[in-house]
């Protein structure tokens, strides 16, 4: 499109600069308008030239056009007023600009290059408004800033190099007449008086070239001065953006999520790295073509030098920021704890140039040494990198992948100092411990292009070096609190004086942990019980937790870290979904735990962790009496050790107390503040494979339930005493070994359950009661009672099994005799609970059992006086008695009910259980 | 590094003794620099002393009153100056960055245009070729009126070499801002236009003597062009703003030692305690950024370390009680805006100097580089902090702070 017709579509600001320009000009916009094709088509630039005889020509082709025009005009109102301008205009030019042509060929070619500005600037400011419209990601304006600086950087690198271009062929113009005249041939070397004449037309004309050509260079100069400067705050821009880039890639190694793509960051740098080789290349063609116009205190001798000198730090300085470490030293099977390395285990690591230009001629070769600089710490380990520590940079041909070093499969030996063998670290010992350690790698890269050569250089976070598994958890608290506060990022020596991390950067960086381990941070209560547990008082923003008191120090044993870190094992391991659904209320102070509670009704129960075990996870419910206050109870905490045999929503689901009342209940009714329990848990709970029938049942089905029971005499406990009591709590494990088929004609879990009560303390206890789940099950149910409470009867201390059926979604104690059960048939499971009878249970209740006489003593006993050596041999009588000659033993005959087996047999994916006596630890 | 003003003391007293007979000072900026040994230290007085305080006091009651009848002016007197077409470029002709820039920050100012416009215009052509304020007049007019996207300083030049001002060599901004404000001065024979230049660019302080055994005390007043600020405090560490610059030229020195000065009361060398106090600020308060420091033997360098300045300075905000000599209603026109910078790139013995200024009438920033202009943003600005990366980055030398006006 044509220039005029292009400015004339331009938005109104834009427009606004046109009519500015047009305002005061000698060439009034009627005489542009009416002849723009042609004005367009003429070389200004040239005519404008001193000397020239094409700026007489132009101005008085421009004259005859408008005369042309005038009188091509009709005799119209609307016309009359041009025709009358236009005639203005004629008259006007030629006064002005008769004597002068070139002054008006000067101030067209003026006009037209102002024009194109304004053009330009329109166009540059649509091209950054244009592409943030397909993408959908809102762009922040530093990104727009940046674009746009972008954009107007190439423009005027173009129009530099385009005004250069202009002056090397005037320079080629003039070399060439120059030496047409400088050799004249022999035509002319007979007549002395004509050469003479052509060399003064030679000097003259040489001179004013020259000066001429000197103003375009420094045009030329003056336009790379302004690029530069330019570049400069676009660099700091950039800058900003990639130390932005590494807080958000520290971040991110310690868990936050965030987004550590560098290919926006790789996409600027380039450029503005490619703009930067180019202006190179620029400056030095304009320094060739300036030796040859030299002259004496030429000013681009000593600012040539200077540009160039500006322009290769600029470089470097980009260069040697653009070389940074994508990815953080890691092993692969740790990928959320970076920056933690085991020796002799593989890890990897990866450097990237994010300036994307490389001579494909040129090898480069990225080597990574570590500790090249190592603290001059006594006992400092030192270590070798074992597999190669150099690799050629691959450049990969996609945007994408960039310049990248990568190197994979790495592993870290310790270098043994001569005659030190085993053990001699004692006495080498330095002053800090092996996890706070910091250790360094560094990549350095050979880098060449375009004339330059660097050694491009960039060091990893610092990193600790373990040797043992078992020091994971604290290497990890070390390299949280290095990225954390450390100021400089390549200080080894931070933990000879770490400082106090301040509580709200502390409470972040450990919501991070909940965040990447189970995917969901900490809230703010669960972040105000922490702190309340650190300070003791409500936090202030200026409360700062020692390194010590948070890696090394605790009340109860171990270290706050290692309490965290237990909690985060036994979140990864076992409540991931439960965390992530926001089921579990975690952190609660027992304080808070009440006043949350006080309010809600009976069963209304919390999951927090334990603050007195590692990684302890518990229930907590509450109770209200008919009188009195509220009571608050709480179950040993379970650890790692057996959710692994039975998931905590399982758990919850069957757990029975065993009341006053005799009947067996589960305590937890409503999960806090106030949904249904198996609403809640529902979704949690393990397959319990109703009404599959296809296949043949060939072990029983088990399952493990957990029981706690009261005292006898207990009464509601005061909420201190039940802290006592809580913390002395034992449990007792059960795991399902799985192996060993229990088939249905003999007494499975029971009889091999004798020596499970070892011990028995105060407060509420916990078993787990293997059930077996077969067709005939209340014969073989009724059985194991027999059996069990027959040996009870004989030997004293209480053994006792209940037998209960749950149905789905209700409860139901089932007490009786075989008969009793038999319409229970229909539902669809049924469970045996064992349970340490002599802790709770009440006489009544065994009476309604089974109607079996029971012995007071075994009543009586107190959980205190009752003494696991008591126990043990009861108990294992009671295993000798289990015997299928006993009356009360269920036939193999009776298996075969026929409701209850199409309902049972294609259950098979049960386990069968295999209980071990070594496992009542 | 040895703390500042050792010797600086007494050979600044010396030095105020000397510039008196001086008519027509002119400071090397490097000699402005940190070590007492290095520096002759004409550190506070830069200007010709005939400025007393006398010439201060009456121009002071009369610009309460000016800025009221000056801003009824119709607006056109103000643009006039000010990109009434669009910003023009000067071509360097040699060497001239610094000069380009100079100019370019003196013909923005709208203020100084005013005066400058009133010049009367000198009669023989000798003499007209010779005047620097006709000159500089006649530059004014040729990039206002011509199309032209840049103009050639020539003329101008040629009247600056007459008064000995030699071209085709790297200047210092600061001298050459110096060199060129006394010649504006003192050929501009309109004395009330000498005394609106001098109002509109000298700052009043006054200093104190004290003998630290007898209590006695010396003061004086004197005036200064440019607030000469060191970027390294009297223990040689690194100033972080330029507040706290301008807190550290404030601030009072002890002279012990080889420093201490003769006190007449008691008839012997005694320790003296040296302080300024703040007594006028103008309408364009200039500011030199004294980046050069020696480092171990003469050589010089500069320093390319990053020194924030806010585009919006209050001095009550920065400065004591006991750092000002001056009544509430003239702190109260103490506040300041940023009006443009000059910026070097390159070392201390070659560079480049551009400016950039902002347009008192549409408040945009313009970076003046020779005969290119470009409007930047204040983003561009800032790149001019200094980096300690880049060595031969471009680096804020000269800053210009325009007072606000008065609500």
């Amino acid at each position: 499109m044509a220039q005029w017709q292009e400015m004339q579509q331009l938005p109104p600001t834009h427009l606004e600069r046109v009519h500015q320009l047009y305002t005061n000009a000698a060439l009034p916009m009627t005489v542009r308008q009416s002849l723009a094709d042609w004005i367009e088509d003429q070389d200004w630039q040239q005519a404008a030239e001193p000397f020239s005889s094409h700026a007489r020509m132009l101005f008085h082709s421009l004259l005859t056009l408008l005369g042309e025009q005038q009188g091509s005009l009709g005799p119209g109102d609307e016309d009359f007023m041009l025709k009358h301008n236009l005639r203005k205009a004629r008259i006007d030019l030629q006064a002005a600009f008769e004597e002068h042509p070139e002054n008006f060929a000067n101030l067209v070619a003026n006009l037209l290059q102002e024009e194109r500005c304004i053009l330009r600037r329109a166009q540059a400011k649509g091209q950054v408004e244009t592409p943030p419209a397909p993408s959908t990601a809102p762009q922040n304006s530093q990104e727009q800033e940046i674009q746009q600086r972008l954009a107007e950087f190439r423009t005027a690198l173009q129009e530099a190099e385009r005004a250069f271009r202009h002056m090397e062929d005037l320079q080629d113009t003039f070399d060439f007449s120059y030496k047409m005249y400088y050799m004249p041939g022999q035509d002319h070397s007979h007549d002395p008086q004509y050469a003479q004449h052509v060399q003064a037309l030679q000097a003259k004309l040489q001179s004013l070239d020259r000066q001429r050509r000197i103003l375009s260079l420094q045009e030329v100069v003056a336009q790379i001065q302004q690029l530069l400067g330019r570049s400069e705050t676009l660099r700091d821009f950039l800058q900003q953006e990639l130390s932005a880039w590494r807080e958000r890639q520290q971040r991110s190694c310690l868990g936050a999520p965030t987004d550590t793509c560098l290919l926006q960051l790789q996409g600027w740098f380039t450029a503005l790295g490619e703009g930067l080789f180019q202006l190179l290349q620029l400056l030095r063609a304009v320094g060739e073509l300036r030796q040859k116009v030299t002259y004496e205190q030429d000013p681009l001798q000593s600012e040539l030098p200077l540009l160039e000198k500006r322009l290769l730090e600029q470089l470097t300085c980009l260069l040697q920021s653009a070389f940074v470490v994508e990815q953080q030293p890691c092993m692969p099977n740790t990928p959320k704890r970076p920056l933690v390395l085991r020796t002799a285990n593989k890890f990897c690591t990866r450097a990237r140039l994010l300036v994307r230009l490389h001579d494909r001629n040129h090898r480069m070769e990225a080597n990574i040494h570590i500790d090249r600089d190592p603290p001059k710490t006594r006992g400092f380990r030192k270590f070798n990198i074992l597999t190669s520590s150099s690799k050629t940079v691959l450049v990969g041909d996609s945007p994408r992948e960039g310049l990248v070093c990568d190197f994979q499969y790495l592993t870290l030996k310790e270098q043994k100092g001569g005659g030190s063998g085993k053990g001699s670290r004692g006495t080498n010992e330095g002053p800090l411990a092996v996890t706070e350690e910091l250790h360094l790698i560094t990549f350095t890269l050979a880098y060449a292009y375009c004339g330059l050569e660097l050694k491009l250089e960039t060091s990893t976070l610092p990193f600790v070096i373990i040797s043992n598994n078992n020091q994971l958890s604290s290497a990890w608290a070390s390299v949280l609190w290095f990225n954390m506060l450390s100021p400089n990022p390549k200080d080894q020596q931070f933990f000879s004086t770490p400082p106090p991390a301040p509580w709200p950067r502390l409470a972040e960086v450990l919501s991070w942990q909940f965040q990447s381990t189970a995917e969901r941070g900490l809230s703010r209560e669960h972040l105000h019980m922490l702190a309340e547990k650190l300070f003791g008082s409500k936090p202030s923003p200026e409360s700062a937790l020692p390194w010590t008191k948070f890696s090394k120090d605790g009340a109860a044993g171990f270290s706050f870290w290692a309490w965290l870190d237990g909690i985060l094992a036994l979140l990864h391991d076992h409540l991931k979904q439960l965390w992530k659904d926001g089921l579990i209320l975690g952190f609660v102070s027992r304080k808070q735990e009440r006043k949350l509670l006080k309010v809600k009704r009976s069963g209304t129960f919390l999951i927090r962790f334990s603050e007195s075990m590692l990684g302890g996870v518990t229930c907590t419910w509450v109770e209200h009496p008919e009188s009195g206050p509220p009571a608050f109870r709480a179950v040993v905490p379970y650890t790692a050790a057996e959710l692994a045999s039975l998931a905590l929503p399982d758990i919850i689901r069957d757990y029975q107390l065993l009341a006053e009342e005799n009947i067996p209940e589960n305590p937890l009714l409503f999960l806090y503040p106030d949904i249904a329990r198996d609403e809640a848990f529902g979704p949690y709970y393990s397959q319990r494979h109703e009404g599959i029938l296809t296949k043949k049942k060939e072990y029983l089905n088990q399952r493990l339930i957990r029981v706690s029971s009261r005292q006898p005499h207990e009464t509601w406990q005061t909420e201190e005493e039940l802290v006592v009591a809580t913390e002395d709590l034992e449990t007792l494990q059960l795991k399902s070994g799985g192996q060993q088929p229990v088939s249905p004609g003999t007494v499975p879990g029971g009889g091999r359950t004798p020596r499970t009560p070892q011990a028995v303390s105060p407060g509420l206890q916990q078993v787990v009661a293997a059930v077996p789940v077969l067709p005939s099950l209340q014969q073989l149910g009724s059985g194991d009672l027999g059996v069990l409470q027959t040996g009870m009867g004989d030997l004293g201390p209480p053994v006792v099994l209940q037998l209960l059926q749950v149905g789905p979604g209700a409860q139901g104690v089932l007490p009786m005799g075989s008969s009793a059960i038999g319409p229970l048939l229909g539902s669809d499971a049924a469970e045996l609970l064992l349970d340490n009878g002599a802790v709770g249970l009440q006489p009544s209740g065994l009476g309604e059992l089974e109607g079996l006489p029971l012995q007071e003593p075994a009543l009586e006993v107190g959980a205190g006086q009752l003494e696991a050596v008591e126990l043990l041999p009861t108990l294992d009588d009671s295993a000798v008695l289990l015997d299928s000659s006993d009356p009360f033993l269920p036939q193999p005959e009776d298996a075969a009910l026929p409701a209850t087996a199409s309902l049972f047999t294609a259950d098979g994916d049960f386990p069968a259980l295999h209980i071990d006596a070594s496992d009542f630890q | 590094m040895r703390p500042r003003g050792k010797a600086e003391g007494r050979l600044w007293l010396r030095a105020l003794e000397i510039l008196q007979e001086l008519s027509f000072c002119d400071c090397t900026i490097l000699s402005m620099s940190q070590r007492g040994e290095h520096q002759e230290s004409k550190k506070k007085l830069e200007i010709s002393p005939s400025e007393t305080m006398k010439a201060e006091e009456e121009s002071y009651k009369e610009e309460n009153k000016e800025p009221k009848s000056e801003d009824w002016r119709p607006p056109s007197v103000f643009g006039a100056a000010d990109l009434k077409n669009r910003a023009v470029g000067l071509y360097n002709i040699g060497q001239t960055c610094c000069l380009n820039s100079l100019l370019q920050v003196f013909f923005m100012n709208i203020h100084f245009t005013k005066i400058l416009r009133r010049i009367s215009v000198p009669v023989c052509g000798t003499q007209k070729k010779k005047n620097v304020p006709y000159q500089m007049l006649l530059l004014l007019e040729k990039m206002q009126c011509g199309k032209q996207k840049a103009v050639s300083p020539k003329e101008l030049a040629i009247c600056l070499v007459a008064h000995g001002v030699t071209m085709f060599v790297q200047y210092d901004a600061a001298q050459l801002f110096l060199t060129l404000w006394n010649l504006l001065k003192k050929q501009m024979k309109n004395p009330e236009l000498v005394e609106k230049l001098s109002d509109l660019y000298t700052i009043s302080v006054q200093e104190h003597l004290t003998c630290q055994t007898c209590s006695s005390e010396t003061k004086r007043n004197s005036s200064m062009l440019t607030l000469p600020v060191s970027l390294l405090d009297s223990d040689s560490h690194m100033l972080k703003t330029l507040e706290e610059c301008l807190q550290c030229f404030f601030r009072p020195e002890e002279l012990t030692g080889h420093n201490m000065c003769f006190c007449e009361h008691c008839g012997k060398k005694t320790p003296f305690q040296q302080s300024v106090k703040l007594v006028h600020l103008p309408q364009t308060l200039t500011i030199h950024l004294k980046r050069f420091c020696f480092g171990r033997s003469a050589y010089i360098h500069k320093i390319s370390s990053c020194l924030p300045f806010p585009q919006d300075l209050d001095f009550n905000a920065v400065l004591t009680e006991q750092q000002c000599q001056a009544y509430d209603n003239e702190k109260a026109a103490w506040q300041y805006e940023l009006f443009a910078v000059v910026a070097h790139s390159g070392s201390t013995s070659y560079g480049h100097y551009c400016a950039y200024i902002r347009s008192l009438t549409e408040c945009k920033w313009y970076c003046f580089n020779d005969s290119l202009v470009e409007q930047v943003s204040w983003d561009d600005v800032k790149s001019t902090y200094g980096h300690s990366d880049l060595s031969w980055g471009q680096t804020a030398y000269l800053l210009f702070y325009m007072r606000k006006h008065r609500q």
